[in-house]
């Protein structure tokens, strides 16, 4: 049921990256500056060399000394303006990864519940680190590149107008076989990086299943997934160099000409009395020098590509609309209830007009076989989606209808997936909301936690926290929440049966004198309920107290015949 | 160009990281030596320029000879085109180079894991193992490429040098000390450089797992709250990342300004020793822009040499990682020779030494063990010493993993398609196994065709679960062990399940361990095992009427 996020359009992305560089204009003018005048001072070299070329001799010592003065202050410069322009770009891209995860941070509910973290992770971490790259390396260099290269014709025009020519005569050949390729190369990287992170992901799944491997003997399919997923990186490696072997000739080639054809241009030029041997040398060294700053420009220009196309999967999280529109009434209860409730799937209805009707204080037990309805309709109940018809209302409004900040301190949802972020245990639970240390130890001691302290690194990277602990620690969550109504989606089925049984100890401790509806596999979790409901084919099909459910016979008797099996 | 992957990797030289990356090497020397004769041909073209350009200069326009001239610049033509061809072919080579090695890298990494199995996550982390195959194998990647552009900057220097050294000794001599000078004064800046750059990329790895963290808890986050207290930590975390990223940038940017002022004086030198000799007739003007030429062409040669001696540091660095991961060896490998006793499949018994645990062949035996069942299913197949059947120890049984197969809640389902990760002889008998594991409802969502998504994260607890005990069903071992096989579905489809277990496997020995009645209630025979020892056996109903500690185990009230 996972679900793509959005995409932001070429405009936007356009639109994004100009305000982003504009965002800066001092910093953006200091690094195009120093950058400017790396390039002029490093053009001053070949006009002395001409000068010495043209009467050997003379101020040898002067002209010498000269480069060597331009020599240094360029290589000042260029210090400078490489530090000015990083230091702009990782401002830039601080901005804009904290950007992007405030946006991650403010996705609707229904999309974080329904959407599969594979989609958003990637983005997270593979276009943050693409354009990263394309941002420290290629940025700058195409922004060095282009200013060296506009300075490097300038004074190639001032040194001689006429050899200006044989460099214009390579420019459609190097703009239309550019155009050619990056048209090209887009796709033709990506499908580059999909499998290449495919053939990893293919090692890291054989290297955490290494195991199951063994268990299945599925070593020679592992041996066979992974030729397979190098022969589709090596067919999509060929293919982009394919093209960067039809474009690489022109570029070469386009760099070359004007070299070879500046110096026969310019010798017959000066063998006709129109030019001097300075302005021939220092043309020629400038057509040479050329090539530098051209190349750096073409070869980044892909890189920009891919970095665009990381920004576009980033800003399109921003895209996603808002679930919930708080209509600003204030519920009169914590009565939570259903009306002919229905939801459906990608147009097939799972729920077919549920009704119930739940008094403060109460325990409901949803059972019912897999695939019934029952998660969903955990998720109606606990205000994550809104139901197609029907409504689900607390005291009369609309679950939906309430701020998400209101929502979750009166309705919680807690699932058998909990997550332990990377930080200590006191971070782990003051993330509810800011409470003091005794709050916190509160909170600990009304699940009988036996875990590590409140200063103790917990998550990845720190101390490994129990299955059973990890599900404790999000119940002293729910404590510090204190949510009147609590909806359990099989909360405690992943954790080894006896463990579950203490954890079910300390989960009573919290779910006293709240709302609960507990969707639970676990007959005794029905047993010990004020009602059970079972759930079948996206209906109630039977409900009431245990002993009426046993009583009527039904499909619920006869289960806990065989469970209690006396 | 040769065909990428290799049908069959090879045994890797494994004895130290030199030897891996010299087996490497071998392996595709067949790339390797066209690549680098092409690389010299590419530089050592580019390091001859300036030699015509100064004979263009000298025998084409100072002698105003418009023939030569033309001469002198059509051969600069042919080395143009003889650099573009060669750097052009000389790209392709380096990067079948590149990709051969990586690719023969992952190959051998993971022929290794499979070959280690349960033992890889017991040496290894599995972490670092991955972290091998995506960045390790770049390196090893990195160094073999760049033979290439390394030998032909080392030969275009030596052409250079001995260029210089005929037409006049003292400015080869101001080159040939020059060269390593600079490469000498260098060097102390990159050590901070590659300091800063290691804590750069250390913070930005800890914000991507941050960020990362933000992801895979978001649940939690946007159900309970934190956002902000998590957007404040990864934006302060950002800004160290920023700082960090600054700090080497300006070291970065004074090895940038070095890399322009230190070949920079070298060109001065030679053009300034250059004018004097032009001056004083020793040399003509034409050699006078050849050197200065030559000067200038150094800088690329120069820093490509920096570049492979940091790679090929870096290489040996990741082989050394590599050649770790293939130094090991498996704790219980399958490489048993002896037949069990007995010539029905049911004459054999699977019994624990630990424990005194015996297994009568054929039928529905379940186990009520606890928290001890992992341990005893270890043993009981296999994967930790204690385990015989058939009165063979398992460590000598022929084909253990084909007889036994022990399936756990841990085991992990792989990507690809519904029907390859059953992987049954035929459609028929894949249908039959997701029959006896009520798993038909992910079937016919998808289909057979249909995909199974990485760790099967599409799918609830439930139905992972349910897949994972039709995959193993569908193998047919001669012995099947389940633990707690059932634990992540509902009552309605356990009893479902408890029911179709024993048909499918018609008679063949089950081991479930399990504390459900649901499914105790069905087994042909129940053992109880309380601390380290059989405590109790005999069919489900009576025990929990005659042994207390077990009705205590397996029924709650």
């Amino acid at each position: 049921m996972s679900e793509r996020l959005p995409v932001a359009s070429r405009e936007d992305v356009r639109s994004y990256a100009r305000r982003l560089v504009l965002r800066h204009p001092r910093e953006l003018a200091l690094a195009l500056g120093l950058h400017g005048l790396a390039a002029i001072t490093g053009l001053v070299t070949p006009w002395l060399f001409g000068r010495l070329v043209e009467n050997p001799g003379e101020h040898i010592d002067l002209i010498a000394g000269g480069i060597a003065l331009f020599v240094v202050i360029q290589a000042a410069l260029t210090r400078q303006a490489f530090f000015a322009s990083a230091r702009l770009g990782e401002k830039a891209l601080a901005e804009l990864r904290e950007e992007f995860i405030d946006q991650v941070l403010r996705l609707p509910l229904s999309t974080v519940e329904r959407a599969g973290t594979g989609d958003l992770l990637a983005r997270t971490t593979r276009d943050v680190d693409q354009l990263s790259g394309s941002v420290r390396h290629a940025a700058p260099q195409v922004l060095i590149a282009l200013v060296t290269g506009l300075f490097t014709v300038v004074a190639l025009g001032l040194t001689s107008p006429l050899l200006l020519l044989p460099v214009l005569l390579v420019v459609p050949l190097l703009f239309l076989s550019t155009r050619w390729y990056l048209q090209r190369a887009r796709d033709a990287y990506l499908r580059e990086h999909a499998a290449w992170a495919e053939m990893t992901d293919g090692l890291a799944e054989t290297v955490t299943g290494a195991r199951t491997v063994t268990a299945l003997r599925r070593e020679t399919g592992r041996h066979e997934r992974t030729d397979a997923d190098i022969t589709e990186s090596w067919a999509a490696e060929r293919y982009s160099l394919k093209l960067r072997m039809i474009w690489y000739p022109s570029l070469e080639i386009g760099y070359v000409v004007p070299v070879v054809a500046t110096l026969l241009f310019g010798g017959l030029f000066y063998i006709h009395g129109h030019l001097s041997l300075a302005q021939v040398t220092a043309a020629t060294l400038y057509v040479q020098q050329l090539s530098r700053p051209l190349d750096m420009l073409l070869t980044q220009l892909d890189e920009l590509q891919l970095g665009g196309a990381s920004l576009a999967r980033l800003l399109g999280v921003s895209a996603v609309p808002s679930d919930r529109e708080p209509s600003g009434e204030r519920p009169a209860g914590t009565e939570i209830s259903a009306k002919d409730v229905r939801y459906a799937y990608a147009e097939r209805d799972v729920l077919h007009g549920v009704s119930l009707d739940l008094a403060p204080g109460e325990r409901l037990a949803i059972v019912g076989p897999s695939g019934a309805g029952k998660s969903t309709l955990g998720r109606l109940l606990a205000g994550i989606h809104a139901p197609r018809e029907g409504a689900v209302t607390l005291g009369e409004v609309p679950l939906t209808d309430l701020p998400l900040d209101d929502l979750r301190h009166q309705v919680a949802l807690v699932t058998q997936e909990h997550h332990v972020f990377r930080g200590t245990l006191r971070d782990n639970l003051a993330l509810v909301r800011p409470s003091s240390d005794d709050d916190l130890r509160a909170a600990l001691e009304a699940v009988a936690w036996t875990g590590p302290g409140l200063d103790e690194v917990v998550g990845s990277g720190g101390t490994t926290l129990t299955p059973a602990q990890a599900q404790q620690l999000a119940l002293a969550r729910l404590v510090l929440a204190d949510p009147h109504t609590l909806v359990l989606d099989e909360a405690t089925s992943l954790i080894d049966p006896r463990a579950a049984r203490d954890l079910e100890r300390s989960l009573g401790a919290v779910l006293e004198g709240r709302t609960v509806i507990a969707i639970a596999h676990r007959l005794h979790t029905a047993h010990d309920a004020d009602r059970v409901a079972v759930v079948e084919d996206g209906l109630i099909s039977e409900l009431g107290t245990h002993d009426e459910l046993v009583a009527r016979s039904g499909s619920y008797a006869a289960l806990w015949t065989t469970w209690h099996s006396t | 160009m040769r065909s990428l992957p290799v049908s069959d990797p090879g045994t890797p030289d494994n004895r130290g990281p030199w030897r891996y990356l010299g087996w490497i090497a071998r392996c595709q020397l067949h790339a390797i030596i066209p690549g680098t004769l092409l690389g010299v041909a590419w530089m050592g073209s580019q390091a001859l320029m300036p030699y015509v350009l100064g004979q263009a200069i000298d025998h084409g326009i100072k002698a105003k000879d418009a023939t030569s001239l033309t001469e002198w610049s059509l051969v600069l033509l042919g080395l143009g085109l003889l650099q573009a061809l060669s750097g052009v072919f000389r790209h392709r080579f380096a990067v079948f180079n590149w990709l051969a090695a990586a690719y023969r890298t992952i190959q051998v990494i993971v022929r290794q894991a499979t070959r280690l199995g349960p033992t890889l996550p017991k040496r290894l982390t599995t972490g670092e193992v991955v972290s091998v195959g995506i960045a390790d194998v770049s390196r090893i990647g990195d160094a073999m490429d760049i033979t290439a552009r390394g030998a032909g900057s080392v030969v275009s220097i030596i052409v250079v040098t001995v260029i210089l050294l005929g037409s006049m000794w003292q400015m080869g001599l101001v080159v040939l000390i020059g060269i390593p000078l600079i490469l000498a004064l260098t060097a102390p800046i990159m050590r901070p450089l590659h300091r800063r750059q290691t804590r750069q990329r250390e913070l930005t790895g800890d914000l991507t797992t941050r960020a990362a963290d933000i992801v895979g808890g978001l649940r939690v986050l946007r159900g309970i709250g934190g956002e902000q207290l998590f957007s404040r930590r990864f934006k302060d975390e950002s800004q160290s990342v920023r700082a960090a990223g600054v700090r080497t940038a300006s070291v970065e940017s004074v090895l940038d300004g070095i890399g322009l002022l230190l070949p920079g004086l070298l060109l001065v030198v030679v053009t300034w020793m250059g004018a004097h000799y032009a001056a004083a007739g020793e040399i003509t003007v034409g050699q006078l822009v050849a050197f200065y030429g030559y000067a200038a062409f150094l800088v690329d040669p120069l820093w490509t040499i920096a570049e492979a001696a940091d790679r090929i540091t870096k290489a040996h660095v990741a082989s050394k990682r590599i050649v770790r991961i293939l130094q090991l060896d498996p704790e219980h490998p399958d490489l048993g020779t002896r037949e069990p006793e007995g010539t029905r499949l049911t004459d054999s018994r699977l019994t624990d030494s630990v424990t005194g645990l015996t297994v009568r062949g054929g039928g529905l035996t379940a186990v009520v063990a606890g928290t001890a069942a992992p341990e005893l299913a270890d043993r009981l197949g296999g994967y930790a010493d204690g385990g015989s059947y058939g009165g063979i120890p398992l460590a000598e049984l022929k084909e253990l993993r084909r007889r036994i197969l022990v399936s756990i809640n841990e085991d992990r389902l792989f990507t690809g398609t519904v029907r390859g990760e059953l992987a049954a002889p035929d459609d028929d008998l894949a249908r039959e196994a997701v029959w006896a594991a009520c798993a038909e409802d992910v079937v016919d969502a998808v289909g057979l065709d249909g995909p199974v998504a990485e760790g099967g994260r599409e799918f609830s607890g439930g139905q992972q679960q349910r897949l994972r005990l039709a995959r193993a069903l569908a193998a047919e071992p001669d012995v099947m062990i389940l633990v707690e096989p059932t634990s992540a579905v509902d009552a309605h489809t356990e009893a479902r399940i408890a029911d179709r277990l024993g048909k499918h496997r018609g008679g063949r020995t089950t081991v479930l361990f399990t504390g459900s009645p649901l499914m105790l209630d069905r087994a042909d025979h129940v053992i109880f095992v309380e601390n380290g020892a059989v405590a109790a056996e005999g069919e489900h109903a009576d025990l929990v009427k005659s042994c207390p500690a077990y009705r205590a185990a397996v029924v709650r009230e």
